[in-house]
């Protein structure tokens, strides 16, 4: 094997270029690493000297700056499929641990006292219960989509925007019907926001997933911005 | 052969290194060489990320496994792959047959 120090150089800058998960970057910088091993090996069996033989491998594999947004783009897509399926599971799990913990906790809800809510505060309340279940639909939908759309050859940088698009939706939506929800209970009948401390911890791991989320989408579009 | 011409013909050139089975990048790389006479010129960095590409799309697999003593990842055809591959040759054909007709006979229309 070559060990002028040449290759070694090259994948270190082509390592400090690229941004995202570790264990992807770790296999794609292996794999540049074996191929320019290998095409080092291939010259220095012609009889070019160590060096030289690594200088003609990194040569032939291309200047930094045309190789490395076809990785950083793998990068981005992997991240944006990490990030989908984080809100496809974590969020609907995260629903489902609150509702058992109120059920186990406070039992079903009571009637309000006095006239009937208001039909905003009805519509709010099925949207809360039925959102999680639309937004993992949602998640588990781009991501068949996005493996179609690579057929037709869209790069991974576009499919990582859309990743971040559809996760930061998706955040904005589940908080702004939970605060919806919470404002509106705040207002009918503020003692029932009143519950019993594992339920409140419930709701405070589902808002941690949701920011979890927005920080995950946010870094999809900072992945995918080259 | 320059890199901008190939670009649009790159993922199905990839798939036909693997049409008769398994390789490792580097292999995809000399065999895309040698098949070519040496003409098809482009960066090699660029067809790491190609490959990943084919296989986020489904039409190739991979999975790291030892080569003459060196680990290295091995890529292979799938179904979905190989239908792909059919299609661009079937496409590939009609396309240099329909400019065959016109580039490849000479002045036209023929002169007496």
């Amino acid at each position: 094997m070559a060990g002028a120090g040449v290759i070694e150089e090259y994948v270190g800058d082509l390592d400090l270029r690229l941004r995202g998960p570790a264990h992807v970057k770790a296999d794609l910088l292996a794999e540049a690493r074996d191929s320019l091993d290998d095409a080092a090996d291939s010259y220095r069996d012609r009889g070019l000297s160590a060096e030289a033989a690594e200088r003609r491998a990194v040569e032939e594999f291309g200047p930094l700056t045309v190789v490395a947004p076809g990785y950083q783009a793998e990068l981005a897509v992997a991240h944006a499929a990490t990030t989908l399926r984080t809100v496809a599971l974590l969020i609907p799990l995260t629903s489902v641990l609150w509702e058992l913990n109120q059920r186990f906790w406070i039992g079903p809800w009571a009637g309000f006292d006095g006239p009937p809510p208001p039909d905003w505060y009805l519509f709010a309340a099925r949207a809360n219960g039925h959102l999680p279940w639309v937004i993992s639909s949602c998640a588990v939908l781009s991501l068949l989509v996005g493996r179609l759309l690579s057929r037709y050859g869209v790069s991974g940088t576009t499919l990582g925007r859309l990743a971040g698009g559809v996760a930061a939706t998706c955040a904005v939506l589940a908080v702004s019907c939970n605060l919806a929800i919470v404002t509106g209970t705040a207002a009918l009948d503020a003692e029932r926001l009143l519950m019993p401390a594992p339920v409140l911890g419930a709701a405070a791991v589902f808002y941690v997933v949701l920011i979890r989320v927005g920080v995950l989408a946010k870094r999809c579009l900072a992945l995918s911005a080259v | 052969m320059k890199s901008d011409a190939l670009r649009g013909h790159l993922d199905a050139l990839l798939l036909a290194t693997l049409d008769g089975g398994s390789l490792h990048g580097y292999a995809i790389i000399e065999a895309l060489q040698r098949r070519s006479g040496g003409a098809l010129d482009l960066p090699t960095g660029t067809v790491y990320p190609a490959l990943r590409r084919l296989e986020r799309a489904g039409h190739v697999t991979s999975e790291w496994s030892t080569v003459a003593g060196r680990k290295r990842r091995t890529y292979r055809l799938t179904g979905a792959g190989e239908r792909a591959l059919s299609d661009e040759r079937a496409a590939w054909r009609e396309f240099t047959t329909a400019i065959d007709g016109v580039l490849g006979g000479g002045p036209w229309p023929e002169r007496a």
